[in-house]
């Protein structure tokens, strides 16, 4: 391999005391006892008060070393599922834990603490459009970086240094100065993919990363996607309506529908049965 | 009328009459609408005008041309001392519209739905201010500021600041509202504060926006500077005053040449800028 694994970041750097952070050997020892990284028992969601319920008590447990995908027929609720897990939306019911941390009740300065630990991908890559792709990746370390520092766009020396391997590792080597904007959307995409592993994740969040790229770029992506995890050992919770990709690239799979699981388990045993199961509303 | 034809049988309830009625119904409300509106013009024209003007003490029309003519002609001498009143009008508006520029950035803030602190308070509170500072005129916050801080060009840079808020802020709330959520999304995802996730996520969205509305602002402020000196905030227009009342109408069309001119020269300069930036 071309590039040496990104090391850890001795004593982590940090500009902020770390109050919940989660470091990367806990993920080895964790993996080592066997117990999930990743524990939702019972979670629930609505938007609003009145509103229909989105998830309808989903419980699962994501390990060290899986590649989880979410798949379930439109509005099955699997955007809102991996949002509630970095509270960007905020449960109503039910339990999160991290790293055996519950984590539904978290004030607001942990909460932040948290999310710098979960790193995410999102559909319509969610970078900024004005600012350059050296900018966008470091914008992953914002969690890790103060306020006066980030107003000057301040980002400390291994910082950059790290942006630049990652870069390197997505391809994008050569478009490092360029505005986001200028890239495609594969490439758009890998900006994204460098951003989120640039806050060193211990859980990776990805939210449909291929529906807005078409077959061939499709399939690049998850295949990265795929690799870092795999590099990083970093467990990912993929979010994704194409049944073919989650199961080429995905080890476990849940199947949602109408905000209820309808499947849980390793992907190869799923079967016509359980993919008719949940996306049942479509073939009605 | 036949009632066998096929257009009625698609539509039964309603005929060519009834659409033929309609019409001649809209026809006599805009027929009385049109009467209403001439009536209205010709009363305020009786009241604003006819009734309101000297007649007798505008004299003939050849009085009213004299009187006119008097302000053709061009009072050369005056020309050097304008240069000071001129670049004073000028630093009135670039600090009138940096201090306004400064308050919006709370009262934007605010007065964005989406990103407001507290709504309930935040925003009307925000919302009220624009409209306060727009709502009055700059002539009117000039004289409130020169009886607070008194004559000269502070109370003229006040006036233009306090002016300025209502529209770059409402502008700039405007901007922040109609931001992709996506940015934000992913910077409070990685965990940025809510001050980064203002300076990642959305500044950088309404950046250009925001730059051009306080472009052409700048630009209107060298306008409205130009006549604060009329009450007394200084520049130009204090000069402008001090022709009319010495009678030196020439003076005066030197003076309003000169706030061409800087008008002009703001016009060029807003331009380019505007371009640049978008």
């Amino acid at each position: 391999m071309a590039m040496p694994l990104l090391p850890d970041r001795p004593g982590g750097g940090n500009v902020l005391p770390r109050l919940a952070g989660t470091s990367r050997s806990d993920i080895v020892a964790w993996k080592d006892a066997g117990m999930a990284i990743l524990e939702v028992r019972n979670l629930r969601a609505r938007y609003t008060v009145s509103g229909p319920e989105i998830l309808k008590g989903i419980s699962f447990n994501v390990e060290a070393d899986d590649f989880f995908a979410i798949i379930g027929p439109s509005g099955a609720g699997k955007s809102t599922l991996i949002r509630c897990i970095n509270r960007l939306v905020e449960p109503t019911a039910g339990e999160i834990l991290f790293f055996d941390r519950e984590i539904t009740k978290l004030p607001r300065r942990e909460l932040r603490l948290l999310r710098r630990d979960i790193g995410m991908i999102f559909q319509e890559f969610n970078l900024i459009d004005r600012m350059s792709v050296m900018d966008n990746v470091l914008s992953g370390r914002l969690g890790y970086t103060g306020t006066l520092r980030s107003l000057f766009r301040l980002f400390p020396r291994e910082d950059i240094q790290r942006a630049l391997e990652l870069l390197d590792r997505v391809g994008l080597i050569d478009h490092v100065d360029k505005r986001a904007d200028a890239l495609s959307g594969g490439q758009r995409q890998r900006v994204g993919i460098a951003r989120a592993l640039m806050q060193d994740p211990k859980l990776l969040l990805v939210d449909e990363p291929t529906s807005a790229l078409d077959p061939k770029i499709s399939r690049e992506v998850m295949a990265l996607i795929k690799q870092m995890a795999n590099e990083f050992k970093v467990p990912c919770l993929c979010n994704i309506h194409d049944v073919q990709l989650a199961m080429e690239f995905c080890n476990k799979t849940i199947g949602l529908q109408d905000g209820i699981k309808m499947f849980d388990g390793p992907t190869e045993t799923m079967n016509k049965g359980n993919l008719e199961k949940i996306y049942a509303m479509e073939v009605l | 009328m036949s009632s066998e034809t096929t257009a009625q049988k698609r539509a039964p309830r309603l005929t060519v009459d009834d659409v033929l009625n309609h019409r001649r119904r809209a026809g006599w409300s805009r027929r009385v609408l049109y009467v209403f509106l001439l009536a209205a013009m010709a009363w305020s024209l009786n009241v604003t005008v006819i009734q309101d003007t000297d007649w007798a003490r505008m004299g003939s029309l050849g009085n009213v041309l004299g009187a006119a003519g008097r302000f053709a002609g061009i009072d050369f001498a005056l020309f050097p001392t304008l240069i000071a009143p001129m670049l004073e009008t000028f630093m009135i508006a670039c600090l009138g519209t940096l201090v306004g520029v400064i308050i919006c950035i709370p009262a934007a803030w605010f007065g964005a739905q989406n990103v407001t602190p507290f709504k309930p308070i935040t925003y009307p509170l925000a919302r009220l201010a624009m409209t306060l500072s727009r709502s009055i005129h700059e002539i009117v916050w000039a004289l409130f500021f020169v009886s607070a801080v008194g004559l000269g060009a502070l109370a003229g840079v006040l006036a233009l600041a306090v002016r300025s808020v209502g529209f770059i802020a409402k502008m700039s709330a405007e901007a922040i509202e109609d931001i992709d959520p996506g940015p934000v999304e992913a910077i409070r995802a990685t965990g940025g504060n809510a001050f980064q996730v203002m300076l990642y996520g959305v500044l950088p969205q309404v950046l250009p926006q925001i730059l051009s509305v306080i472009v052409f602002e700048w630009e209107i402020n060298i306008r409205r500077s130009a006549v604060l000196g009329l009450v007394g905030a200084g520049g130009l227009g204090l000069v402008f005053f001090r022709q009319m009342n010495t009678f030196n109408y020439h003076g005066v069309t030197s003076v309003i040449i000169a706030i061409l001119l800087l008008i002009s020269a703001g016009e060029l300069v807003s331009y380019y800028a505007r371009k640049a930036v978008i």
